[in-house]
């Protein structure tokens, strides 16, 4: 490489890295609106480092950061070969919804139905995410909209559910049974279990597939170009099917976790208010698809996120305002640095 | 005095210098020739004269006095017209629709549609360009979407008109179509600048040539006084010899073959008729035609990317006819594309993940599943090294990487298979002397070693240059098989436009 | 059967079709200028907002409606710069400001109203119906019009409007030229950049009165995300539609029947959780019925926008 070449690949180390300027722009505008809005910026966002981040918060990021990161890895898998899978809500209530009610039906020792549960949660919502895949293999449905508009029913369909044939009606809630006590998942300390560590084992899964692999190679391929995947000898279709199986199951696998870990029954809708699944698409689009990236995104999301529930207690700024700051920094870099559906 | 002169141009795009102080000068009912190879600058000094770039340096002088045109609108403003070597047409829009596009004529708050309709007719017959002005552009032929592009031009009384590359996607006797219609154009007292690097139709139809080499201009010569040898020499800058060599084959097994290939079209006719070719060891069989007669879906299905709908493929004597892109590679196919950028390659990734691709499942570069990115590296590194790919580092993404270079990733991806059957799709298409030159090398001692090598061209003088075997697709039939030594331009360009021996 | 159809039904249709309507219209003009857009959603939300504060601090529902379109166009400035000038993707775009458009619409609904989840206040005024009495006797039409706002009637009216403008002035031809070939009508002196800012700004507009008829239009409320995946329907209809406004109404229409379909099927006694779907799959129906005609007949396909139609297997033809 001569001496021009040289600087023409360090040079843009030399500017501030994209991501900082998108978290400083995003503060700046942030702190703005908190200040119109009659509060101290400074103070709120030392509260959110402070409960997100300080010892005695870092329990509760990890275990916010839990599923958030599943979700990460659920859009970042399908995106890093270019395909977009919107219905993460959908596959994630259909596997909340079986690891809730498998252990009320199923014998056995608590360590087997927990398993069970996982394993069963992650297979039902995986199917159920291909068949978004063969909308578009076979009807010629693009991904993005199949995947949508199956989120639907699936969120009607449990939400039924778990209104009416199984609710609990000793409760006068829109929830299940609560699950024997023995099929919980084992406690690590305080609030975290042993979730966290089996996200954090797809997590390092998923990074090796993607470097280390022959299927990681060629879903790198197609995300970079499908045409180039399938003159290569790729079978896309079996890509497809297979990948968005995968990235289904995780998603079932986070919904099974929170049930079995946090929440012990299905509540309706208490999977999807805290929106984990479109912090976690964005953290994937910030990283386009790539995984250790996509990771860390979805990481500073949940410290972002769990910070906002102490800002909002402490200075009653309201906590959505995390969410207005994660938007911002999403469209910052899409903007400026133009991160998006393009694979790397 | 000049019509349209270009002095001192000059335009850089970052390092590389387009045009050093180019000079062009053209009189009024002229034919002009701008000639030079891939790369010479022919194109950026026409999109200056066009308006669609501001040069660096250097003006631009229309009847002596010196213009500035900021955009497209002022050259045609100024009497400018331009037909882009990709057409610059809308596809879900008619024919009319896409000659008045920006002028259209109004009647109140609406297009006069009749009115537009009318002048376009009445244009298309006062230059005998034949249109039908409802139909659809997407659906018409490339010739007569030539000729709407040039009607674009006549409809805004273009007095100087620019054509870039115009017969690269004609058949020989739409090409003559053309010419007539240019010189008739010149009789009327427009100015006509005509970019080609093909030889012998800037000497048929041109009074004058300007050749560029190297972004500058180093010849400016009367057509009827030099000869092609004089302007091939200034072309390159040096003796090029218009021939391969080829020494005589040694012919094998057939290894590739079809038998009624079939594949549907969009319309009623099918696209691939009932095609059989068989293609031996040691062989370069070309098939020429007009780009659009079947020839894509024709290697789609022999590839694998297109199930036909009828008839067998057969490669090194095993049915692949229902089977997919790895079969057809498992049994001995390797395949360059017509497209490298966007499907031969991929450009966001490295070279090293480029050059991989179809060997990512097997030892060295990867067992059990898992890939040796160190193997996948120094497999590159050598790749690189065999066929002088340009580029610093194997880490290095193919984005940025030049025609020549990335088409030499493909080839040298491609090639290093050693597969037993290799199909070329318009190889050398954008590329300069040079690289068309390595890739011609490559294909030629792949036909000598052995391999059974299938063509496929609309340089019809590429296909005569390096083929043992002719054969002529129009219309998704294979019209003919000629031996080389019996196809000559001639012939084959009747064949080409679908006149078959008997017919003439 | 026949208890299904009832005036009421088409009452409920036609309001149902309205903000829908008038996204798809705003969704076919962006997608025709090659943008595609998929913040329909967040720019509803938006209006909505916009128009309940409009609507309380100018004490009429016309300062509502003015400021729905105000706020929408405001918002919308992020794509029309975004996904154009800086050449931002569309989808990250797009799904950005939806999330953009839920946290800044939840964080000021807290912080100017003092409330969370929903705000109803009489100082909001909201679009009263227009009641035309000689029309409501008339089946299906006059069922449907019969009393609606004046977004229901202006709903129906631009999208005439659009499709004439689209198909038979200069403006509407240069934006087409635009969508399918940028370049190419840049060479012909089209100012591509402006047409593409005016287009997702009025686009923008056609939201803002959209998601005014949902806060305003039926009843005078605010509620957090209160879009529900309307502004995603929108997208659907769109892409039904292949960009054609003539066409996105037909997807629309049958996608407000299948919604009021659901609320009269749920007052026969089947929870709204299973026929809220209905929509949905009336969509999924539609689009493989639709991909299965598209390639028996295999007609050209002439959409602007639309970065989801990817052919897995089979290449593109030249």
């Amino acid at each position: 490489m001569n001496g021009r070449a040289r600087w023409a690949t360090f040079a843009p180390h030399l500017r501030p890295p994209p991501v900082a300027l998108a978290i400083l722009f995003s503060a700046l505008a942030g702190g703005a609106l908190v200040l119109v809005s009659g509060y101290n910026p400074l103070l709120a966002f030392a509260e959110i480092v402070k409960g997100s981040l300080s010892f005695d918060s870092l329990p509760d990021t990890l275990n916010w950061a839990t599923p958030l990161v599943g979700m990460t890895l659920v859009a970042a898998v399908s995106l890093r070969g270019g395909m977009v899978n919107l219905g993460g809500d959908g596959q994630l209530v259909i596997g909340g919804l079986i690891a809730a009610l498998l252990p009320l039906v199923m014998p056995g020792p608590g360590g087997l139905v927990s398993v069970s549960a996982l394993s069963t949660a992650a297979l039902g919502a995986g199917l159920y995410a291909t068949l978004a895949a063969w909308g578009e293999t076979r009807h010629g449905i693009p991904m993005l909209i199949s995947s949508l508009l199956l989120s639907y029913p699936a969120v009607g369909v449990t939400s039924y559910l778990a209104r009416f044939p199984f609710r609990d009606v000793t409760t006068g809630l829109p929830q299940t049974a609560m699950i024997p006590a023995a099929a919980r998942l084992y406690v690590l300390s305080g609030a975290l279990n042993v979730g966290s560590l089996l996200i954090a084992a797809i997590a390092v899964t998923v990074i090796f597939v993607d470097r280390r692999t022959v299927a990681g190679y060629e879903l790198r391929m197609r995300g970079n170009n499908l045409r180039f995947a399938g003159y290569g000898g790729v079978n896309l279709e079996r890509q497809a099917i297979g990948t968005m199986f995968i990235s289904g199951a995780i998603a079932g696998l986070v919904g099974a976790i929170v049930v079995l870990g946090s929440q012990f029954r299905f509540i309706d809708g208490a999977l999807l208010t805290p929106a984990y699944t479109w912090s976690g698409l964005m953290a994937a689009l910030l990283a386009s698809g790539e995984p250790a990236g996509a990771i860390l995104a979805g990481l500073f999301f949940a410290a972002l996120q769990t910070g906002g529930f102490a800002m909002q207690r402490e200075t009653s700024v309201p906590r959505v305002l995390t969410l207005v700051l994660q938007a911002i920094v999403i469209l910052f870099l899409a903007i400026r640095q133009g991160v998006g559906t393009r694979g790397r | 005095m000049p019509e349209i002169e270009a002095v001192g141009i000059v335009k850089r795009y970052g390092g590389l210098v387009a045009n050093d102080r180019v000079a062009l000068s053209v009189d009024r009912g002229e034919i002009h020739g701008v000639m030079g190879e891939n790369g010479a600058g022919k194109t950026t000094l026409m999109t200056i004269l066009f308006g669609l770039q501001a040069p660096d340096a250097g003006e631009i002088r229309l009847r002596g006095a010196p213009v500035c045109f900021r955009s497209p609108l002022d050259a045609m403003a100024a009497g400018m017209g331009m037909v882009h070597q990709s057409f610059k047409l809308f596809a879900s829009l008619n024919v009319w629709e896409n000659i008045v596009y920006g002028a259209e004529p109004t009647r109140g708050p609406f297009i006069d549609s009749r009115a537009a309709r009318a002048e376009v007719a009445e244009l298309a017959e006062r230059h005998r360009l034949a249109v039908d002005p409802d139909a659809a552009v997407g659906q018409l032929s490339v010739g007569v979407r030539q000729r709407v592009e040039i009607l674009k031009a006549l409809y805004r009384d273009a007095r100087i008109l620019i054509l870039d590359e115009p017969t690269a996607v004609l058949t020989p006797p739409e090409r003559d179509a053309l010419f007539s219609v240019l010189r008739r154009l010149a009789a009327e007292g427009r100015t006509v600048l005509l970019v080609t690097h093909k030889l012998h139709e800037a000497i048929a139809v041109t009074d004058r040539v300007t050749i560029l080499r190297d972004g500058r201009t180093v010849a400016s010569l009367r057509t009827a006084e030099t000869s092609p040898r004089e302007i091939i020499g200034a072309m390159t800058g040096r003796n090029v010899n218009l021939n391969v060599e080829k020494g005589p084959g040694h012919l094998g097994e057939p290894r590739l073959t079809a038998v009624d290939l079939t594949v549907a079209g969009a319309a009623a006719r099918p696209a691939v008729d009932r095609v059989s070719l068989s293609v031996r060891a040691g062989e370069i069989v070309g098939i020429a035609g007009v780009a659009g007669n079947g020839q894509n879906e024709l290697v789609e299905a022999l590839v694998g990317l297109r199930r036909p709908d009828g008839g067998r493929v057969e490669i090194c004597g095993v049915d692949v006819s229902a089977a997919d892109v790895a079969a057809h590679r498992a049994a001995g196919l390797a395949y360059i594309p017509e497209d490298r950028a966007a499907v031969g390659s991929a450009l966001q990734a490295s070279a090293a993940d480029n050059l991989a691709m179809g060997f990512q499942r097997a030892a060295p570069l990867a067992r059990g599943g898992l890939v040796n990115p160190g193997a996948i590296a120094a497999r590159a590194r050598g790749l690189i090294r065999r066929h002088a790919i340009r580029i610093p580092s194997e880490r290095m993404t193919v984005g940025r990487l030049s025609g020549g270079n990335l088409q030499k990733v493909v080839v040298a991806r491609e090639l290093s298979h050693e597969s037993p059957v290799l199909i070329a799709e318009q190889p050398t298409r954008g590329l300069d002397v040079g690289a068309t030159e390595y890739i011609h090398e490559r294909l030629v001692a792949e036909r000598d070693n052995g391999r059974a090598v299938l063509l496929v061209s609309a340089e019809l003088s590429e296909i005569l240059a390096l083929s043992d075997r002719v054969l002529v697709m129009f219309e998704g039939r294979i019209l003919d098989d000629l031996a080389q030594a019996q196809a000559e331009e001639e012939s084959v360009g009747l064949l080409m436009a679908g006149r078959t021996r008997e017919a003439t | 059967m026949t208890s299904l159809f009832t005036p009421f039904l088409f009452q409920s249709a036609v309001q149902a079709i309205t903000p829908i309507l008038l996204a798809s219209l705003a969704g076919c003009l962006c997608g025709r200028v090659g943008v595609f857009n998929l913040a329909l959603e967040g720019q509803m939300l938006v209006g909505a907002f916009s128009g309940v504060v409009g609507s309380y601090f100018t004490h009429s529902a016309l300062g509502g409606v003015a400021a729905a379109m105000a706020g929408a166009v405001a918002f919308s400035l992020v794509l029309a710069y975004g996904a154009t000038a800086f050449r931002g993707d569309p989808v990250v775009v797009g799904i950005g400001m939806n999330l953009l458009a839920s946290g800044l619409t939840a964080y000021l609904l807290r912080v100017v109203f003092g409330v969370s989840g929903t705000f109803s206040d009489p100082g909001v005024v909201g679009l009263g119906r227009i009641a035309i009495p000689a029309l409501q006797g008339v089946p299906v039409l006059g069922w449907g019009f019969g009393r609606q706002s004046a977004l229901a009637w202006a709903a129906w009216a631009l999208t005439a409007v659009v499709s004439v403008v689209m198909f038979k002035t200069s403006a509407g031809l240069r934006l087409r030229g635009i969508g399918d070939d940028p370049d190419a009508a840049g060479t012909l002196g089209v100012d591509v950049a402006r047409y593409r800012v005016i287009a997702v700004l009025v686009a923008g507009a056609l939201t803002g009165l959209a998601g005014a008829q949902l806060s305003l239009g039926a009843v005078s409320v605010f509620a957090e995300d209160m879009s529900a995946g309307r502004g995603w329907i929108a997208v659907v209809a769109v892409m039904l539609g292949r960009n054609n406004p003539l066409y996105a109404a037909a997807a629309c229409v049958l996608f407000g029947f299948a919604d009021a379909l659901s609320i009269n099927l749920q007052s026969q006694g089947l929870p709204n959780q299973l026929t809220d779907v209905s929509p949905y799959l009336a969509t999924l129906a539609a689009l493989v019925i639709g991909h299965r005609r598209r390639t028996r007949t295999s007609r050209r396909n002439v959409s602007a926008a639309t970065p989801g139609d990817t052919a897995t297997t089979r290449p593109r033809a030249l």
